[in-house]
């Protein structure tokens, strides 16, 4: 065995040092039976037997085997168990986070019930250990462990741009009181956003403020921490993640709302909603929600009315992996898009087994891999192509980024929306 | 009783408490603790996972590659049916009739899946890729017990292959890839609590 640094130590610990059974039952699993390829797009793409899903869970099994396990240190031939050299490990960085999503397809399908996808974050969580993340997408976990968002917008610059929305949506609602609020103790919701929005998209806080000013919610924003994304998470640096989430949590307990809702991010959804509670090892006493959950709830308790004759033109809807199949909002974006739309078709296939945009897994902060992105997302192009739409609506910021520039590169000549603004613009006000 | 019955009886004995060993070690570990508020109900999904989840109308890997989920099927079939008349094998129970028949049938069905598994293993080059010396002894060693079965159904000539083949099963059996026989429950319960906990099984129509 060759010599092991700290950091290779730290990282085998996180094989030998198991707190659950979750690990163990997923690695010794599977048959690979090679029947989990035809459900993952970079295999589909490429046809490139390396893109196996299954190929992903070979890789840190055969390091568990080497260091872990009985027959891997008795019989390395036998399992193919691997050393944790530099080999292994520039694989372990191209395959892991380089040429996956964690978009859950593949452990939905795979024949025998494996987490790839949790076996996949396990082997990030290592590579984390072993300061081997891409930079850039550290440096995007970076911006937000320093700034307190993920793109380094300065708080200034936040109120600034808050402040210029709120001229724009009195004058839009004719209404001089209308607000967006900022840092208003007892509100009932707390609001955050995706940093993409005040950086770039700026009319999707119009487009949640409008709806809130609508159904008369009493709602705020925090300067301090809005951000809802979590990039530790596609990291799976889980400290980081720690630190992250506990600033959300502690600005919610801080501004005493009662509901944190968070905005249409996929990952910053699950991150949240799902895996901030066990990373910071307590439940939340607070209720935490999405803005689909939202919307669903405000038409279907008649608090805003919508007049689907506004949004005329054929739509189509990508289902962002980590609020679908990994976070269960399946229905309520369907719901709310019957009332704000009047032509649905969907995707083939859509819902639980929905192909990610291509984006997710932190994808699009890997520019070093941004090649392999635009070259799985022409499925995504096919699917969007098939349904004829002019619209595709997606509850998920960072999906839009990649739908946009799917868009560019695909010539689809469609336009992109986040529910949000597709409910917004068949707002009917009273 | 002749050696052959004791080498096989001591392997069963054997393999019993290598599986044993896996399965308190699962049991010790435990499930995850989550803390998130559920939004579904766990236990309806474990019961799916085991249950709707399998069938073949809902897994790609099965509707995308029918000949392959068939094959897979039947050698599990003959796999169990092998593991079950090992007793009245030991035991030199005598089989005939119909029954004999159906299960020569079904191991015989069973045998030539395990082999065109195997085949499929070499020739095609995603899998030559996923696989390693495990794939193929546990694959060998499980067609054998299928064939060696059948044989020994209707010869008992055989009986002293068939136990050598049952023992050295038997000793392999905790070691290799064969004991996902354990870990698939363990894999299909935890799967069933993630989407249960988040509301996603039992699958809805959309
Ligand atoms: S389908 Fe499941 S069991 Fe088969 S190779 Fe893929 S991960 Fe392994
Ligand atoms: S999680 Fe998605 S991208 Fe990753 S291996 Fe599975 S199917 Fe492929």
């Amino acid at each position: 065995m060759s010599h092991l640094s700290e950091e290779q130590e730290k990282a085998l610990k996180i094989l030998s040092e198991l707190k659950d059974s979750q690990l163990l039952s997923h690695l010794n699993s599977c048959v690979h039976c090679g029947l989990c390829a035809e459900s993952c797009m970079y295999y589909l793409a490429t046809n490139d037997e390396r893109f196996v899903p299954a190929v992903k869970v070979a890789l840190v099994s055969s390091i568990y085997q080497r260091y872990c396990s009985f027959t891997g240190r008795s019989f390395p031939q036998l399992v193919n168990a691997r050393e944790l050299d530099d080999a292994t490990q520039n694989e372990m960085v191209d395959l892991l986070f380089g040429s996956c999503t964690l978009c859950g397809r593949c452990t939905m399908h795979c024949s025998i019930g494996v987490d790839i996808t949790y076996v996949t974050k396990v082997g990030r969580s290592m590579l984390a250990a072993m300061g081997l993340v891409p930079a850039t997408l550290q440096s995007t976990v970076n911006a937000a462990l320093q700034t307190g968002n993920n793109m380094a917008i300065p708080t200034d610059d936040f109120i600034s741009t808050i402040s210029w929305l709120e001229d724009e949506l009195r004058d839009e609602v004719n209404d001089p009181q209308a607000s967006i609020p900022l840092n208003q103790a007892g509100a009932n919701v707390l609001y955050t956003l995706n940093p993409r929005e005040p950086k770039f998209f700026p009319l999707s806080i119009s487009a949640m403020a409008k709806i809130f000013y609508a159904a008369k919610e009493s709602w705020t924003l925090s300067t301090h921490m809005y951000d809802v994304t979590n990039y530790a998470y596609f990291s799976c640096n889980f400290e980081e993640a720690a630190l992250i989430a506990q600033r959300l949590y502690a600005e919610v307990e801080n501004l005493q709302a009662r509901r944190c809702v968070l905005a249409e991010c996929g990952h910053g959804s699950r991150a949240f909603r799902w895996e901030a509670p066990n990373y910071l090892q307590h439940p939340f006493s607070f209720d935490v929600l999405t803005s689909v959950e939202l919307l669903a709830e405000y038409i279907r308790d008649g608090r805003i009315r919508l007049d689907k004759e506004k949004n005329r033109e054929i739509v189509t809807l990508h289902d962002p992996c980590n609020l679908v199949r990994e976070g269960g909002i399946i229905d309520e974006q369907r719901y709310v898009l019957s009332h704000a739309a009047t032509t649905l078709i969907e995707m083939t296939p859509h819902g639980v087994d929905n192909f990610c945009c291509g984006g997710g897994g932190g994808q699009l902060a890997m520019s070093e891999y941004g090649d392999r992105r635009m070259k799985i997302a022409e499925l995504k192009a096919d699917q969007i192509r098939r349904t004829g739409a002019s619209t595709v609506v997606t509850p998920c910021h960072n999906c839009v980024d990649q739908l946009m520039q799917i868009n560019n590169k695909f010539k689809l000549d469609v336009n992109i929306k986040t529910l949000g603004e597709i409910v917004a613009d068949a707002l009917v006000l009273e | 009783m002749t050696s052959f019955h004791y080498l096989a009886l001591s392997a069963l004995l054997l393999c019993l408490i290598g599986l044993s060993y896996h399965f308190v070690r699962l049991i010790r570990l435990g499930a995850p603790k989550d803390f998130s508020r559920p939004r579904g109900k766990p236990a309806s999904a474990i019961a799916y996972s085991f249950l709707g989840a399998m069938s073949p109308a809902k897994k790609e890997s099965a509707y995308l590659h029918l000949p392959t989920y068939t094959a897979g099927l039947l050698y599990h079939a003959g796999t169990f049916a092998a593991i079950i008349l090992f007793f009245p094998l030991f035991l030199h129970a005598r089989l005939d009739g119909w029954l004999r028949g159906i299960l020569v049938g079904i191991l015989m069905l069973s045998g030539l899946s395990g082999v065109g598994i195997l085949i499929k293993r070499i020739a095609v080059k995603k899998l030559r890729f996923l696989s390693n010396l495990d794939d193929y002894v546990s694959n060998v060693l499980v067609t054998f017990l299928h064939f060696l079965t059948l044989a020994a159904l209707v010869a008992e000539v055989v009986a002293p292959l068939y136990f050598l083949c049952v023992s050295i099963l038997l000793l392999y059996l905790p070691f290799g890839k064969l004991k996902h026989a354990l870990y698939f429950f363990a894999a299909r319960y935890q799967l069933g609590l993630f989407y249960g906990r988040r509301g996603i099984w039992p699958l809805r129509k959309t």
